[in-house]
């Protein structure tokens, strides 16, 4: 490791394992982490606000050091199938840690022998805790997409039965509010159908966000058909061939919208609604996108200005916030990115992948700088802080302040107007 | 695009049987790719006639990821395109993690999209020791196993010992099993030797070299038999054995 990539004075974000766990968590699925055992807290409760008061089918192998040395692979096997006999989960995701992914557990064939034995879909998705969370959830969506979503004619899901074990996030509602077995009806099919992409608590927190961007889409005519991943059933996400076009509001559903696309001829707009102006942008592309069968990013017209403010944060979400501050009336902020993303989702003058010293040095001429608190330590005392905490950054530390800027773009451009 | 991994007792000639098969299935107008996965990195010599040429590790060391596909491959006899995945220092890191880190590396660089070679043929390291000298029979890499085996006991335990992991993968989607090849080093009933292993194994014999002093002649000019003594009798058993390995592989496609 280089100097370069030292993290001295402010926090890093969740890694890929966690963003794979957020993005499954509510679907049903037995998530199993091959990992050694003990804090098991980690991958669950710091990062994930839904453990509280949601069942959960999360697991940790117990790697020992003789499992390590001598490749056990069987034992992670027969535990899994054993585990899974008892409580028939929806489907079952295999993740690593650092330790097989260094000894070269072929998990792909783990997860074949265990659908061989369970006759349950068993995925492996290829984390090792190096990589940050985006990574692990766009890993984690495009599983769904390419795996789960069913053609819009042909088979599908089998009815689930709970057996004696059933679990508070076995939902009964879809997106749109409907039951899960009632199939929209035909009126609602004449409205457009959507996708929301790319939505776990790592990015939105657990503060109503989700809902919200349900709410903003179907107040404006649309039918949601489904919302990866909070607050849909894995029979929406099968559904989710049904939709007309995709909305896309983190780069973790970029691949995923990038598959539909392929498999199913489905267009995907990038953007999130915050505020009134931005959704009716995203409103508009949504539409248009869906007649026109082409992809469009909501914010594409973004510029900055000379203000001197900056957003540090991921890269959908900071861009879309910073076209929603300067549409209501505040400054046109710059982004840093220090996460995974693409340079065409951002502007010229925004930065991607910066280590701590640098982001240092680049802060040092900013005046406003909206970001998690915990960049506090490395932001200038001459500037601005506005802070903006981010569940993949801070954890629960500053949970209850994360607002809701679906709902409260407007007042947030209002108070960096100072 | 057929796919190959040859194992085997290590010293028992895999690398030199390997180059004079992917010289010999040059001279028949295919694509041909050889994948050296041993830290010693030797494996192509014979093709290429250089001492050394840079590993896939070595450049990740020494670049990062800023280097391209054409950075770890050399073209040796007939266009043969020679990779060797490399390995860490002696005595240090960890080798098997090491194949696995170059196998994906090449992969990801689109060395089989872009070079689209006919047959690939990984030479791999010796016995299967760890997780990471199976990466070559794992689904996505080679599609059939050779074992190449004298009549010796500690390479008719070696080529045992390899049948035996195989046959612990076979639910795991791997490569099979797809013959047994015999490099004759004369020793006392070698050839009923190695049929009963091949028995055992529930395989066959698919093809037999001689003890010749024409290899090591050819070794000393960096240059694998078909290409320095094409007209030798030793050059005539690699071809006969190349057309075997080719019709078993294709077979198992």
């Amino acid at each position: 490791m280089s100097m370069k990539q030292t993290i001295a004075r402010v926090s890093s974000y969740s890694a890929d394992v966690f963003g794979a766990c957020s993005a499954l968590f509510e679907l049903g699925g037995m998530i199993v982490i091959h990992d050694p055992s003990g804090c098991n807290s980690t991958y669950a409760t710091h990062d994930e606000p839904r453990w509280y008061d949601r069942d959960s089918l999360f697991f940790i192998s117990g790697l020992t050091e003789m499992d390590a040395v001598m490749g056990n692979d069987n034992k992670l096997v027969h535990d899994i199938v054993s585990a899974a006999q008892d409580l028939s989960p929806r489907f079952i995701a295999v993740l690593q840690s650092p330790i097989p992914y260094m000894i070269g557990t072929d998990l792909e064939a783990v997860a074949k022998l265990v659908q061989k034995k369970t006759e349950i879909m068993t995925v492996a998705l290829p984390t090792n805790s190096m990589h940050s969370y985006v990574k692990g959830a766009s890993m984690a969506f495009a599983m769904l997409a390419a795996h789960m979503v069913e053609n819009p004619v042909g088979k599908t899901l089998p009815p689930f039965t709970p057996k004696r074990w059933s679990c508070s996030w076995q939902a009964e509602y879809t997106a749109d509010g409907s039951l899960v077995k009632d199939m929209p009806s035909a009126a609602a099919r004449q409205s457009l159908g959507v996708n929301i992409l790319g939505v776990t608590p790592l990015d939105f927190s657990f503060n109503g966000s989700d809902q919200s961007m349900v709410q903003v889409l179907r107040e404006r005519g649309f039918r949601v058909v489904s919302t990866w991943a909070m607050g849909s059933s894995l029979e929406n996400i099968a559904q989710a061939s049904l939709a007309d076009v995709n909305l896309v509001v983190s780069y973790a559903g970029l691949e995923a919208a990038r598959i539909l696309q392929h498999r199913f001829s489905i267009p995907y707009v990038i953007g999130v609604p915050f505020g009134s102006v931005m959704a009716a942008q995203v409103a508009s592309d949504l539409k248009e996108a869906a007649a026109e069968k082409m992809n469009m990013i909501s914010y594409r017209n973004r510029r900055v200005d000379e203000s001197g403010t900056v957003i540090i944060g991921e890269s959908v979400y900071s861009a879309s916030l910073a076209w929603a501050i300067a549409e209501n009336g505040g400054p046109a902020a710059r982004v840093f990115c220090p996460l995974d993303t693409e340079t065409a989702l951002l502007v010229p003058e925004d930065r991607i992948g910066m280590s701590e010293g640098e982001l240092e040095k680049l802060l040092f001429s900013y005046n406003v700088i909206i970001a998690d608190p915990l960049y506090h330590p490395i932001c200038p005392t001459t500037a601005r802080f506005v802070p903006l905490p981010h569940e993949a950054f801070s954890g629960r530390l500053f949970r209850k302040e994360i607002p809701n800027l679906i709902k409260n773009a407007e007042t947030f451009a209002k108070n960096i107007n100072g | 695009m057929i796919k190959i991994a040859v194992y085997g007792k290590g010293g028992i000639g895999k690398s030199t049987t390997v180059s004079n098969i992917a010289a010999a299935l040059a001279d028949r107008g295919l694509r041909v790719m050889q994948i050296g996965c041993d830290p010693k990195a030797d494996s192509t010599n014979s093709l290429h006639g250089q001492a050394a040429i840079p590993t896939i590790l070595d450049l990740i060391r020494q670049k990062g990821d800023a280097f391209s596909l054409k950075d770890m491959t050399v073209k040796g006899y007939k266009g043969v395109v020679c990779v060797e995945a490399g390995g860490p220092a002696p005595g240090m890191g960890c080798a098997g993690r090491g194949i696995i880190a170059a196998l994906e590396k090449l992969k990801e660089k689109g060395a089989y999209d872009i070079y689209k070679p006919d047959i690939v043929m990984y030479d791999v390291l010796g016995d299967v020791v760890c997780g990471g000298f199976s990466m070559p029979m794992r689904k996505g890499y080679a599609d059939a196993v050779f074992i190449i085996t004298s009549g010796e006991n500690m390479a008719i335990h070696a080529a045992a010992n390899i049948a035996m992991a195989l046959e612990n993968f076979k639910d795991r989607g791997y490569a099979r099993l797809a013959g047994i090849i015999l490099n004759s080093r004369n020793v006392k009933h070698e050839e009923e030797k190695v049929l009963e292993l091949a028995s055992d194994i529930h395989s066959a014999v698919i093809g037999s070299l001689s003890r010749s002093t024409v290899v090591q002649e050819a070794e000393e000019l960096h240059k694998t038999v078909i290409e320095a003594y094409p007209a030798s009798s030793m050059a005539e058993e690699y071809r006969i054995l190349a057309a075997a390995i080719y019709k078993e592989a294709q077979k198992r496609r």
